[in-house]
């Protein structure tokens, strides 16, 4: 939804003032309409978000009466507290934030080096077959192989958070691929022509030019590796067999009961564990948007 | 390729690069879980007395310096099955999913312990109504919970009613609510679970004996089905049939309202009776601590010699067969059945004691069950025999929503038999 507020482009502007007056007055009612709906579909994201942050700040007698909205009375960081000790977040915290780092980084990595490989040698039978080999992994959700996964990593020593990491990886492989292959396709290649005619090794122009020139796509994919690695339920729970190198969705579990409404404990723990992608996220939205579009015009 | 040839040295410098780093966080995270003293785990992921559990296990730690127990809440525990790496001892409800590794023999045989677990003879029967596997005593009980109709003693003695004991004084109970405008029951339909383990559990077990009902389910095997000479459609109809009379004595609102919103319509005195179990106890008592309450089994029939209290196993011990520290595991469980240690847990939890020599609940409100547990009037509930593939408790949700009663159980019967014979059991 955010991808829709974007600013308008410098473009997109130059269209509207050549335009006659009247289409101007026009589109200044319109985009009125526009925003106050985007503004609307917005409060379908805050109102739940603000419930949450409430709710993280009341105490447990205040939580149980069912008020969502509510002001908490006092405002209370119990809830912090209990969600610290009882999810024992340093560590959590510590061994999601492992996963997530490393699965980003490889993720980029392997999937830029594999979509280079395949988008310049797509004449040859082989890249062409790995492309749809690794296109055709999309279509195989983790939940069909868990059990055959679960087993497998286990036997191989691999029940812990680098088997997560490697899988993590794996199944994003085919989307980042995907993403990679477009937007390498968009680069000329006469650039990397005087790199090889200068002596440059294909190693050399990837890590030279090609790599430079992927910085934008690179953020998109980093961005969703991040997320879908940070915000993992499944494969953690499944896949790592010490409860001491666990995940913080998967620790976070133990909130979700039916018999019991400790939501203030549990809203805490969220936002704690939220935190993380928020920040990320603000920090990098000029990134993925600018990722997002250039893969879309190209 | 050719060309991918030429940079082959240089790529598998990086590479080795990042397979150091990679191995190098892999080796300091195993690292983490290394200790001298056998490390064995306690899965137990009851969320409410988590941090009970971990004070118990490093209270045990502290006694036991040869052995290092472990806490575990989160791990999936068919995961640690499949991976061949179950966790050493197991303190989980005692339902039919947990009987699924019970019967293919998963878990190990406890039988030398049960003299010093002195589990009752009554608590331990409830073990054996469900698949167990033969000459094996796979689990050992730790606590039971007893649920059945909450009321508010003072809309009661407001209106001169008394505790009924048959249907017809129950209906009369209502009926007279009704006329003086009070909602009689509190139904939290939106919830599933809660008209499951509510309103259709005690309706069932309070007219049949579910426990011989299952068994003769199972006897059937594929037979099954709604012609047999038991089976949903014949067995539970009118049980269900008079708890959807029930139902029309409930809050106008009920298809909205969920388990919370029930909890705090309760202790406000919205309604007179409410269909939870123990657990409810704590949080009404939160939110209003002058709650004058109290707990009867629902009746179903005319004799008051068949009022009984749905129960379950809130808590089981088990051992798994792919263990690699049943010694030791033993060690803890032993640890954990001792008598002032098991009493102090179900004292706070609002359990009942499993062991024939148990002292009675002290909450006050769960005395009036005490009798009825003490003289085995009690009945595993209906949703908990079914397994989870079978939806029941959406089906409870539909008839007391307004489905029909025969078209549920018809199409519960074909689940059953359908289950059945994906099971390949007899």
């Amino acid at each position: 939804m955010t991808a829709q507020v974007l600013p308008e482009t410098p473009l997109q502007e130059e269209v509207k003032n050549s335009a006659p007056r009247r289409r101007i007055r026009k589109s200044t009612s319109s985009a009125w309409i526009k925003t106050l709906l985007l503004a609307l579909c917005s409060l379908t994201v805050l109102l739940p978000f603000l419930v949450a942050v409430l709710m993280a700040f009341k105490t447990t007698d205040q939580a149980i009466l069912n008020q969502a909205f509510a002001l908490p009375k006092p405002w209370s960081i119990e809830g912090f507290k209990e969600a610290w000790t009882l999810t024992n977040f340093p560590r959590t915290f510590a061994v999601s934030v492992l996963i997530t780092v490393f699965t980003v980084l490889f993720s980029v990595l392997v999937s830029a080096m594999a979509s280079y490989a395949i988008a310049r040698n797509w004449k040859r039978k082989f890249f062409r077959f790995s492309s749809y080999y690794l296109m055709a992994a999309m279509f195989l959700p983790f939940p069909v192989l868990a059990l055959s996964q679960v087993k497998l990593s286990g036997y191989v020593g691999l029940d812990n958070p680098v088997g997560v990491i490697l899988l993590h990886v794996m199944f994003g492989l085919s989307f980042n691929v995907l993403l990679f292959t477009a937007f390498i396709r968009s680069l000329p290649e006469e650039l990397e022509e005087s790199a090889r005619m200068d002596g440059a090794s294909p190693w050399r122009t990837f890590w030279t030019i090609i790599f430079p020139l992927m910085l934008p796509m690179s953020a998109t994919v980093a961005i969703f590796a991040m997320l879908s690695s940070w915000n993992d339920f499944m494969m953690p729970s499944m896949i790592i067999a010490d409860p001491s190198l666990q995940t913080l969705p998967v620790v976070q579990k133990m909130f979700q009961t039916q018999f019991s409404n400790n939501y203030n404990v549990s809203f805490a723990s969220y936002l704690l564990a939220m935190a993380p992608s928020i920040v990320a996220y603000i920090f990098t939205q000029k990134w993925v948007m600018s990722g997002l579009t250039q893969g879309a015009v190209k | 390729m050719g060309r991918s040839g030429a940079s082959l040295p240089l790529m598998s410098r990086r590479n080795l690069f990042q397979a150091g780093a990679l191995g190098a966080f892999a080796f300091g995270l195993s690292a983490c879980g290394s200790s001298s003293a056998p490390t064995i785990s306690l899965y137990q992921s009851k969320p409410e007395v988590i941090p009970y559990f971990r004070d118990l296990v490093s209270s045990f730690n502290t006694e036991h310096p040869a052995i290092h127990a472990i806490h575990d809440a989160t791990s999936s525990l068919s995961a640690s099955f499949a991976r061949a790496t179950p966790p050493d001892l197991g303190c989980l409800n005692y339902n039919f999913e947990m009987a699924r590794f019970q019967e293919r023999g998963e878990l190990s045989d406890l039988s030398d312990l049960l003299p010093e677990a002195n589990i009752a003879p009554s608590v331990l029967e409830l073990v054996d109504q469900y698949p167990t596997y033969p000459g094996r005593t796979s689990v050992i009980p730790y606590s039971m919970m007893g649920a059945a109709t909450f009321y508010n003693k003072d809309i009661f003695d407001q209106h001169g009613l008394d505790v009924p004991t048959t249907y017809s004084e129950l209906l009369g109970v209502c009926e007279k609510l009704k006329s003086a405008g009070v909602t009689a029951f509190y139904f939290t339909s939106a919830d599933a679970w809660t008209l499951a383990q509510g309103i259709a559990d005690y309706s069932i077990g309070g007219a049949i004996d579910v426990a011989d009902f299952f068994k003769r389910m199972r006897d059937l095997g594929t037979e099954a089905s709604n012609d047999s000479e038991v089976s949903f459609s014949k067995n539970l109809k009118k049980p269900l049939e008079k708890a959807v009379k029930l139902a029309e004595y409930t809050n106008a609102d009920a298809t909205s309202r969920k388990y919370a919103d029930g909890n705090v319509a309760f202790a406000n005195g919205e309604a007179a009776m409410y269909l939870q179990g123990p657990w409810a106890i704590t949080e009404i008592m939160a939110l209003n601590p002058k709650m004058n309450m109290g707990i009867f089994p629902l009746p179903m029939t005319e004799n008051p010699e068949d009022r009984k209290v749905r129960v379950n196993l809130d808590l089981a011990l088990w051992i798994p067969e792919g263990s690699q520290h049943k010694d030791e595991a033993r060690e803890l469980l032993k640890y954990l059945i001792q008598p002032e240690i098991a009493d102090k847990y179900n004292a706070t939890n609002n359990g009942f004691g499993v062991r024939a020599d148990s002292p009675a609940v002290s909450d006050e409100r769960l005395k009036d069950l005490q009798g009825f547990i003490d003289k085995a009037a009690f009945y595993q509930g209906t949703s908990t025999a079914i397994p989870k593939t079978i939806p029941f408790e959406n089906y409870m949700q539909s008839i007391f929503t307004g489905g029909s009663i025969e078209e549920t159980l018809a199409t519960l019967d074909g689940d059953w038999q359908r289950n059945a014979r994906r099971q390949g059991t007899n």
